[in-house]
C-alpha cells in the first residue's frame, strides 16, 4: 500500500462500476454492396466513420513471396451500436471494402462474434475475399444475399454452390434498407456462432 | 450505388496535426485497447479534471456514459489511433475505466454463456 496510492483516491474507494462486456461483429462484402446501409439500419446511433491503422508483419498466404516488411495502412470504416443489455454492448463495424485491406483485417477480427458477408447477386465475385478469409480462420459468418431491385433470382443451392458454401453456413434472404431483416441477420449470426461453440 | 466513405476521413480539415494532442506519440504508456473497447469515467477522479488538456477534459466527460474507442475517435474527429493514446493514457491515470473484450481462451470469440445473453437481447428487440 504505498502512499502515492492512497494519495490519488484520498477519502474513499471508487463506487464499483457495471461490467460493461463490448462485442463486436464485422459486417463484410465488396464494394457498394450495402455494409453502411446495414450497419445504419440496426444502428442505434447514427453510424460514424472511424480511421484504424491496420499493421500487418507479412501477407503469410505463401512462404515463397513472405517478406518481413511491416505494411500499415490507414482505412476508413463505417460503425454502429447497439446496446443489448445493461452489460453486453455490440459494436458493427463495416469493413473496408477494398481487396488489398484484407490481409490486414487479423487485428479487427480478432475477438469478433462474427460477421455478416453481404453479396450481391449481380456482382457474386466482389464476396469470394470474404467468404475465404472468414472460413479459413474459422471465423462464424453467415451470407446474407441483400436483395437488390431488378436481381435476377437464384435458388439457395445456386448462390452456395456458387460460392461454395461450408454446408452448415447459413444464408439468408435480406434487405439491408430494412431494420428487421438486418437484425434477423444477426439473429442469425448469433445463433450459428453459439452452435458452434456448443459443437466444439 | 452509394460508394463506401474510404475517401472522406473524418477530421480532414483540421489544422492542426492530430498527433499533436499526444505530443507526437502513437502509443500509450498503458495497454494498447481494442476499438470496440469501452471506458467510462472513474468518479472519483472527476474533480481533477481541471488539470487536463481540453481533448483529454472532453474525454472524460463524454464518458459519463460508456463509450468505445471507435466512438470517441469519431466523436473528437481523430483517427483511433490518436484516442487509443489519449484514452489509454487517462486509464492510466486513473480517469477512466476500462471495459475490455472478454475472450474464450481458445477461438478467440465470446463465451457461450455470452452469445446466449446476445442472442435473447437481439431475440427481444
Amino acid at each position: 500500500m504505498g502512499s502515492a496510492h492512497a494519495d490519488l483516491y484520498p477519502s474513499r474507494p471508487p463506487p464499483p462500476q457495471p461490467e460493461i462486456i463490448p462485442l463486436k461483429i464485422l459486417v463484410a462484402g465488396g464494394f457498394g454492396v450495402g455494409k453502411t446501409t446495414f450497419v445504419g439500419s440496426v444502428s442505434e446511433i447514427t453510424p460514424l466513420t472511424t480511421e484504424e491503422v491496420m499493421t500487418s508483419e507479412s501477407v503469410g498466404v505463401d512462404d515463397t513471396t513472405a517478406v518481413p516488411d511491416k505494411t500499415t495502412t490507414t482505412v476508413a470504416m463505417d460503425f454502429g451500436r447497439i446496446t443489448v443489455d445493461e452489460q453486453l454492448i455490440l459494436y458493427l463495424f463495416g469493413t473496408p471494402g477494398q481487396h488489398r485491406f484484407w490481409f490486414m483485417w487479423d487485428e479487427l477480427a480478432r475477438g469478433a462474434v462474427g460477421a455478416v458477408v453481404l453479396v450481391d447477386l449481380r456482382r457474386i465475385d466482389d464476396c469470394f475475399a470474404a467468404v475465404d478469409y472468414f472460413e479459413s480462420r474459422r471465423i462464424p459468418f453467415v451470407v446474407g444475399v441483400n436483395g437488390f431491385p431488378g436481381t435476377v433470382v437464384f435458388a439457395n443451392d445456386t448462390v452456395r454452390d456458387a460460392l461454395a458454401l461450408p454446408t452448415d453456413c447459413p444464408l439468408v434472404r435480406m434487405d439491408a434498407r430494412e431494420p428487421r431483416s438486418c437484425l434477423d441477420t444477426l439473429i442469425a449470426l448469433v445463433e450459428h456462432a453459439l452452435g458452434r461453440s456448443t459443437a466444439a | 450505388m452509394t460508394p463506401d466513405r474510404a475517401n472522406t476521413p473524418p477530421g480532414d480539415d483540421r489544422v492542426v496535426p492530430v498527433y499533436a494532442f499526444t505530443r507526437g506519440r502513437t502509443r500509450s504508456a498503458g495497454r494498447d485497447l481494442p476499438l470496440e473497447a469501452v471506458v467510462t469515467a472513474a468518479k472519483a477522479n472527476t474533480r481533477q479534471g481541471a488539470l487536463l488538456q481540453s481533448e483529454s477534459l472532453a474525454i472524460v466527460t463524454m464518458c459519463s456514459r460508456p463509450l468505445s474507442l471507435a466512438e470517441i475517435g469519431a466523436a473528437l474527429r481523430v483517427p483511433v489511433g490518436v484516442a487509443r493514446v489519449l484514452v489509454g493514457d487517462l486509464v492510466n491515470a486513473g480517469y477512466l475505466v476500462a471495459h475490455l473484450p472478454q475472450h474464450t481462451t481458445h477461438a478467440g470469440g465470446p463465451t457461450q454463456a455470452i452469445l446466449g445473453r446476445l442472442l435473447d437481447g437481439l431475440r427481444a428487440r
